[in-house]
């Protein structure tokens, strides 16, 4: 589900009371109940879920009972900071990251591990999406399978294994969707190099010429940075 | 025919055989993703239609194609199976690379999965640039293309001598 | 030469080898057969195991990847501005509609929200967008099933749409045309009376298919009853847009979202279903979407409101830090952007989810026992486009 702005032209600071979406959420801890460990509410925008990873096959029964019969999406997410920096400008320089996956920076609902797995259903009935998070454990890499309840959970966990090397435990038949059988890696990751620009650093980043009158910024000026088409 | 390999054919006579040849260009379309609507558009479409240049864009096989158009990303994963359609393909033949994405990699640059340039795989004749290219571009393509077959020594081409690129 | 054949030799003999019924098990490996990757039944490199007995599909494993580009990774080494242009690339034929809930998305977590005459320039694009693609569409799924006139006429008919694009933007598709915060440029001089004329000329062109292709007796044999798909299989792997509608599914997110920061709550449209879920119904519900869509276009520029085209947005744009997640009504089905930012020029993790790798994941299901003829109407209906699988 999508929105774009909670601010209606009546309230200024107050967001939107969300009662469906509320009304979502105890549903969702009432039948998980400890299992969740981590919730965020946008009102009128999204919800997000975090749930322990032992009750991850459990969360999507659950929901799919209770009316969120659409699977929408699965996918990993990365945590760490890139060693070479955001554009893999800084190859000679590499960037410091935190030791302890801890200390990583997460998003909504917080987390404790590099890699987080997210999802997402929705309800045809409601008209509202539940997005799930869940923490990989660091050290095995494994999640359970959400392929038993959903169907199209297949491919998205090919996908995310290929992409991130997070393994679904259960999962008939994980192996890659896009890349060679030959493949070496796991080019998601965020230490995973993209060779070309290291070979060839991207010129510059933004064209930056102040505009008339507006003081000049602080990122270096390129001369060529030109977009490519 | 022995004459044509010892260059022994008079001027006239290779003159009107590269007409003919590059008159009737059966070309096999490798389209692959965006250009190709655009070489669709140029090829099948009535209002760019190439077949007025003699391109007929319908052969059912590479063996029976003259030249290879090849529109789009070229991704390792396919680098193989073009390599192979290519081999198949009969002498003489021409490549025309269509898009910035065959011809170095495009937009896609730094992708992990994308072959920077269908030329380092095939030896390409004509380039195409654009994302996608006009088909009025493609058709130029073409054009030239048969302005440099116009202008071929069959002979070298019949004694097999490698194909440079650059 | 024996001695000849009594009567009641014969008797005794045909009765003895009438009783002994030899059933010869003609023992047939079963054939792999690759459909693909090159191969023009697949609209693009898609390729697909198929295991076959005889002339009947026992499994079909579509192997995507051929198109594999990276987009994830891509798009956390570039910049929100780069990102839009790349972005344009995914589902080709409607390039539009791939940049819009991108820019929503950062919109989103820059708190802003464009100009009202954007929002509805962003729509009109958006429909336009979806017209030029299903008009290829009405006119492949003919071809597939051996009817060029179709793609003819889909090519001409094509070309309006695509002359109105690029009197807007420059480009024929791959416009790049939104920007965080409302569009590149405004509308030139004359261009909505040209627009409603083009409506009205695919609306002749809506009305031309209905009878030339759907009217074909042929065409109904091969897709009527072929490629069913029910309500709950749709639902459990993800089908959105015609797919799913032509299943029955009653999801539009056109008419169900009504937060989203885009004019489709101005205007009044319907949304079609079909009960039967075989590749006839996908094409008729696509066919009727293309009509309407042309119905939409022509409302919203009725009331277009005048205004700035762009809002107030920094020079060098970062977005705050956040997740969003931003989901439209794309022509294949819906096509969503989950954007992790961090305060930077560009996005942190930019998950794309696209509808042809949910529409194609189904594949394998629909495909267990029809025949291989059936196979290329199935992939037709269904309706995918390469870059939309493999991203």
């Amino acid at each position: 589900m999508s929105s774009a702005e909670t601010e209606t032209t009546e309230t200024e600071d107050a967001p939107a009371k969300d009662e469906a979406r509320d009304e979502v959420l105890a549903l969702i801890k009432a039948r998980l109940g400890d299992a969740v460990v981590g919730e965020h509410l946008i009102p009128g925008v999204d919800l997000w879920v975090r749930v322990s990873v032992a009750e991850w096959g459990a969360a999507a029964r659950h929901l799919s009972e209770a009316g969120f019969t659409f699977f929408d999406y699965l996918c990993a997410v990365d945590w760490s900071l890139s060693p070479w920096g955001k554009s893999e400008e800084a190859v000679a320089t590499p960037v410091a990251m935190p030791a302890d996956p801890k200390d990583l920076e997460h998003g909504t609902t917080g987390g404790e591990t590099r890699f987080q797995v997210l999802a997402r259903v929705y309800s045809p009935q409601r008209k509202i999406g539940v997005h799930l998070k869940c923490d990989v454990p660091d050290d095995s890499l494994t999640v359970p399978t959400w392929t038993d309840t959903y169907l199209g959970a297949d491919w998205h966990e090919r996908e995310t294994w290929e992409m991130y090397g997070v393994r679904f435990a259960g999962h008939p038949n994980l192996r890659n969707l896009y890349l060679p059988g030959d493949f070496e890696g796991h080019p998601g990751r965020k230490d995973f190099p993209l060779l070309a620009r290291h070979v060839k650093p991207w010129p510059g980043l933004v064209d930056v010429e102040a505009m008339p009158g507006e003081p000049e910024e602080e990122e270096g000026a390129t001369t060529d940075g030109e977009a490519e088409a | 025919m022995g004459l044509v390999e010892k260059g022994k054919i008079p001027k006239p006579l290779s003159h009107l055989l590269n007409l003919s040849r590059k008159y009737s260009l059966w070309c096999y379309q490798w389209g692959l993703a965006c250009c190709a609507i655009e070489m669709g558009a140029a090829l099948g479409a009535p209002r760019y239609d190439a077949m007025r240049l003699g391109v007929i864009p319908l052969p059912a096989s590479p063996r029976q194609a003259d030249m290879v158009i090849v529109s789009g990303t070229v991704t390792d994963k396919l680098a193989p199976a073009l390599k192979r359609l290519y081999d198949q393909m009969p002498d003489p033949k021409y490549v025309i690379s269509m898009g910035s994405c065959a011809n170095c990699g495009g937009p896609y640059w730094d992708s992990y999965s994308v072959t920077k340039g269908v030329d380092q795989i095939i030896p390409v004749d004509v380039y195409v640039p654009g994302c996608p290219p006009r088909p009025e571009a493609l058709l130029e393509g073409i054009v030239l293309l048969q302005q440099r077959i116009g202008k071929e020594d069959m002979a070298e081409r019949w004694r097999g001598d490698p194909i440079v690129v650059g | 030469m024996a001695a000849p054949v009594t009567e009641r030799q014969h008797g005794y003999i045909s009765s003895t080898l009438a009783e002994a019924r030899v059933n010869l098990e003609i023992e047939t490996e079963g054939m792999t057969l690759n459909i693909g990757p090159q191969h023009p039944a697949t609209h693009g490199t898609l390729r697909i195991v198929v295991k076959l007995d005889g002339e009947q599909i026992v499994s079909a494993d579509p192997a995507p990847g051929y198109m594999h580009r990276g987009y994830e990774k891509l798009c956390e080494v570039r910049t929100y501005p780069q990102v839009n242009t790349l972005v344009n690339r995914l589902d080709w034929l409607s390039s539009f509609s791939n940049e819009v809930p991108f820019i929503l998305a950062a919109e989103q977590l820059m708190g802003i929200e464009a100009p009202p005459r954007a929002q509805y320039i962003r729509t009109i694009f958006h429909e336009l967008g979806r017209i030029a693609n299903i008009t290829l569409f009405l006119g492949e799924m003919g071809l597939q099933l051996g009817a060029m006139t179709a793609l003819f006429y889909a090519f001409r008919d094509r070309e309006h749409v695509l002359n109105l694009m690029e009197a807007v933007t420059g480009g024929r598709f791959h416009p790049n045309y939104d920007r965080i915060g409302g569009l590149k440029d405004d509308l030139p001089k004359g261009w909505i009376e040209e627009t409603k004329a083009a409506m009205k000329k695919i609306r002749d062109f809506c009305d031309e298919m209905e009878g030339l292709v759907m009217g074909n007796e042929i065409f109904n044999a091969r897709t009527r009853g072929i490629g069913v798909i029910p309500q709950h299989i749709a639902l459990s792997y993800g089908l959105t847009g015609a797919n799913a509608r032509a299943s029955g599914v009653d999801l539009d997110l056109r008419r169900d979202d009504k937060d989203i920061a885009m004019a489709w709550k101005h205007a009044d449209f319907k949304v079609w279903t079909h009960p039967d879920g075989d590749s006839f119904a996908r094409y008729w519900v696509r066919l009727q979407e293309t009509r309407e869509s042309t119905y939409i276009v022509d409302q919203l520029l009725d009331g277009l409101p005048s205004g700035p085209i762009m809002a107030k947005v920094p020079r060098i744009i970062k977005v705050p830090a956040g997740e969003a997640y931003v989901e439209t009504e794309n022509p294949l089905g819906w096509m969503g952007y989950y954007l992790v930012s961090k305060g930077d020029l560009g996005p942190f993790r930019c998950k794309i989810r696209t509808a042809s790798f949910n529409n194609i994941s189904v594949v394998p299901w629909v495909c267990k026992g029809v025949y291989v003829p059936d196979i290329v109407t199935i992939l037709a209906s269904l309706y995918f486009i390469l870059g939309d699988i493999d991203r």
